[in-house]
């Protein structure tokens, strides 16, 4: 592998090594969930909760890499993209954010809080009419947080609280692949397939599904119960090839 | 009678010589059926990236590049290559799947992810190779020479040209 001159097999034992041992280690939580489901309020609670814990906490949100979102951005306001083109651009920033800002502080022993991880892509790209797995594969060598919040609400509840404080925009409410003019009327019809999608995603991907209707103190109080149960778990083997190439493209600095 | 359009994949190492060859691959075409060059960076993408200051946002990795030139692609294709199909005209794609593949292969990327990527791009009628060494000049164009400098410059102890020839060497595997 010309990105580095250590095997991979190696780089996989130095992966081990570092997140497998005895005490605290970084930890990858994420935060998913349609819009208006309440996520970023809760993900915002917890993470002042965790900070004043004594917790060294990164956040992470989607489609904010400083190299591709301008690139996106651009492509957005002209409402220019194909499903095809939104999925790749949006695997590119999010693999550029595992690289860069992801792992490095998983490395150094931080809790990564990821408002929207890499199932917000497979939830809106299968809404999209994109297969489930050429989506799933975009974003190999995957990387499973050790805890994914889904917050599950209505698609009611998620149009009411998107809708009545603004309008969503072209690809938010999903008017690139809905064929309805009206940005409400579209994103009601829309955020009924990505909510369709997180649900069968929440099953397939064992998430913990958080009532996202309940009072917002009730629900940060349940995320509080679930990190202290969820925080000691095992390091998953399966993010092994995630580190290790990583560690290959980010050289022998580490 | 409304004859099906033909999609001719030019791929290369040198990205200029790449042009070249996919310029003149449409130009030995009846004129009434050329449909032209489906460039590299049509979507403009990776020009994007050239402002973008990397030292700041971080250098994208292999994987990243590719999906960026698969986004490309899929821009070339919806715009440029299906449409003049459609039409029943010849188009050259410069480059187009194999290039980009190689280059992934070279970096140490898995068969199956590449493969997967394009899954979304159509069996080109026809597919020319050059195999060229890569180009001697300080700022040859083109794909490859883009993302072996960008791959380098996280300091690999591999030349450019010693990395654009094993991209070389994996399009003449790839080619057989």
């Amino acid at each position: 592998m010309p990105q580095s001159a250590a095997p991979l097999r190696q780089l996989r034992h130095r992966a081990r090594r570092h997140f497998g041992g005895a005490g605290r280690r970084g930890l990858l939580i994420a935060f998913e969930g349609a819009d208006g489901s309440g996520k970023t309020t809760q993900r915002k609670l917890f993470k002042t909760w965790l900070k004043a814990d004594g917790y060294d906490v990164v956040t992470t949100k989607w489609n904010s890499s400083d190299l591709i979102k301008p690139i996106i951005k651009s492509r957005k306001t002209v409402q220019a993209l194909s499903p095809e083109e939104f999925s790749l651009l949006h695997a590119a920033d999010f693999r550029h954010r595992v690289e860069h800002t992801v792992l490095p502080a998983l490395w150094d022993g931080q809790i990564v809080i990821a408002d929207r991880f890499l199932f917000t892509g497979l939830a809106r790209d299968v809404a999209r009419g994109l297969d489930l797995d050429w989506v799933l594969k975009l974003y190999q060598p995957l990387l499973w947080p050790d805890l994914v919040f889904y917050f599950a609400v209505t698609p009611d509840t998620s149009s009411r609280r998107v809708t009545t404080t603004r309008t969503p925009n072209f690809y938010e409410s999903g008017r690139d692949v809905t064929d309805i003019a009206d940005p409400v009327e579209s994103y009601y019809t829309f955020v009924q397939r990505v909510i369709r999608e997180y649900e069968s995603l929440a099953i397939v991907f064992n998430m913990t599904t958080i009532d996202g209707e309940l009072p917002i103190a009730d629900q940060h109080h349940r995320l509080r119960e679930l990190f202290r149960e969820g925080q000691t778990r095992p390091w998953s083997e399966w993010n092994v090839d995630a580190v290790a190439e990583w560690l290959a493209v980010s050289g022998n600095g580490r | 009678m409304n004859r099906r359009g033909r999609l001719i994949a030019v791929d290369g190492v040198d990205g200029k010589a790449v042009n070249a060859a996919a310029k003149a691959a449409v130009g030995a075409v009846a004129r009434a059926r050329r449909g032209g060059v489906s460039f590299w960076d049509a979507s403009g993408v990776f020009g994007e990236l050239v402002v973008a200051d990397e030292e700041v946002a971080g250098r994208p990795s292999a994987r990243t590049l590719l999906l960026l030139y698969a986004a490309d692609l899929a821009f070339r294709l919806r715009w440029e290559i299906r449409p003049a199909i459609a039409a029943g005209r010849a188009v050259a794609a410069a480059p187009y799947v194999a290039t980009s593949i190689a280059f992934g292969r070279a970096a140490g990327l898995p068969a199956g992810w590449l493969k997967n990527l394009f899954a979304f791009a159509p069996k080109a009628d026809e597919v020319r190779i050059l195999d060229q060494p890569s180009p001697r000049t300080p700022h040859p164009a083109g794909f490859v020479d883009f993302s072996c400098r960008r791959l380098l410059a996280n300091g690999h102890g591999l030349t450019r040209r010693q990395l654009a020839d094993r991209v070389r060497s994996h399009l003449k595997i790839g080619a057989r």
